[in-house]
């Protein structure tokens, strides 16, 4: 995921702002890290390169 | 809201698990050569040989030049139109694909846009939007983003959209009308939506709306005309068109061996614009 793209992601469920935490990172893209929801709080996973911002409650059946 | 949401009780999480579950098969079989026969059904293999695929995606609209813009893998030929050429796209905007599998469109939609457009893919099926990733890479492209996400909750912020595309998917949805509201919602105003889609000029037999591969395979839970006019309408959006394509008979009787379902269903463009 490119950072330049934060600015129009947005919470699935609430459409507030997202915060950015990266754990890892490559020149061009985010690898893996989070996206935090400065309203309600919930957590998106970027896991190799996707965001996850399926809604939590079809994250949880997603296969690894 | 239950215009046009199909004639059987099935649950909206089950009609979500049953597309995802079609589409999961869908994306890992093409990854590595499926025209060995696929896993369920043999008419899925047919769609995702790369010669069929070409000449399946000329009779829905598409040129000889997109189809050979995109390196091979990311044409499934899976959708029922070309919502990029409808779509009229220009350098420097941001379009969003409802839907995007692995990413043909979307790629068709970042050279019409340029290097200072965006095009953001959402797709529910980790194994397509994977498949997506990969391609990207093949495409060696910069401007396309895919990410995981439902349809009906778009994570994309208010307003940030130019162009919503989407190719034979809006049918899948067990909320078309939530669809259409997020899309308008995305939207810039004065944006727009170009998407290619199956309607419903008749209802199909009870054995085909209680099958669940018919659901997943863009029959059964297409919307008809005047039920989509209204979901256009309630979510804000002006200058609704809805044009049938009569020509998608001739790849549409192909979708099933048993029947023609053309007789039910014929390939739309749906466009619509958001006020200023």
């Amino acid at each position: 995921m490119k950072e330049s793209l934060m600015d129009i992601l947005c919470c699935p469920l609430d459409k507030q702002d997202l915060e950015l935490e990266v754990v890892r990172r490559d020149d061009d893209e985010i690898l893996d890290g989070r996206l935090v929801c400065t309203e309600c709080g919930e957590e998106y996973p970027i896991e190799e390169g996707i965001p996850n911002l399926l809604p939590p409650d079809m994250r949880e059946e997603t296969p690894a | 809201m239950s215009d046009g949401e199909g004639a059987t009780a099935r649950s909206a999480d089950e009609q979500r698990r049953i597309v995802r579950e079609r589409y999961a098969a869908i994306a890992t079989e093409s990854s590595d050569g499926c025209c060995d026969g696929g896993a369920d059904g043999a008419d899925d293999a047919d769609q995702c040989c790369s010669s069929s695929v070409d000449e399946q995606s000329r009779e829905m609209g598409y040129d000889d030049a997109d189809v050979d813009a995109v390196a091979d893998g990311a044409n499934l030929g899976l959708g029922c139109g070309n919502p990029t050429a409808i779509a009229a796209l220009e350098p420097g905007q941001t379009v969003l694909d409802l839907g995007s599998g692995a990413g043909f469109d979307c790629f068709l939609a970042a050279n019409a846009v340029g290097p200072t457009g965006h095009v953001v893919g959402v797709d529910m099926t980790p194994e397509m939007v994977e498949k997506a990733r990969e391609n990207a890479r093949r495409n060696d492209t910069d401007a396309v983003e895919f990410r995981l996400g439902e349809i009906e909750h778009l994570p994309v912020a208010d307003g940030t959209v130019d162009v919503v595309i989407s190719n034979c998917v809006v049918n899948l949805s067990p909320d078309k009308q939530q669809v259409f509201a997020e899309a308008f919602r995305a939207l810039k105003p004065g944006g727009r939506v170009a998407i290619s889609d199956v309607v419903q000029t008749a209802p199909s037999p009870e054995d085909v709306t209680e099958n669940p591969a018919a659901l997943a395979a863009c029959v059964s839970g297409a919307a008809t005309f005047a039920d989509l006019e209204a979901m256009l309408d309630r979510a804000g959006f002006e200058a609704v068109s809805i044009e049938p394509k009569d020509e998608s008979a001739s790849f549409i009787r192909e979708w099933d061996d048993e029947r023609d379902l053309s007789e039910y269903l014929v390939s739309s463009v749906v466009e619509a614009r958001k006020p200023r």
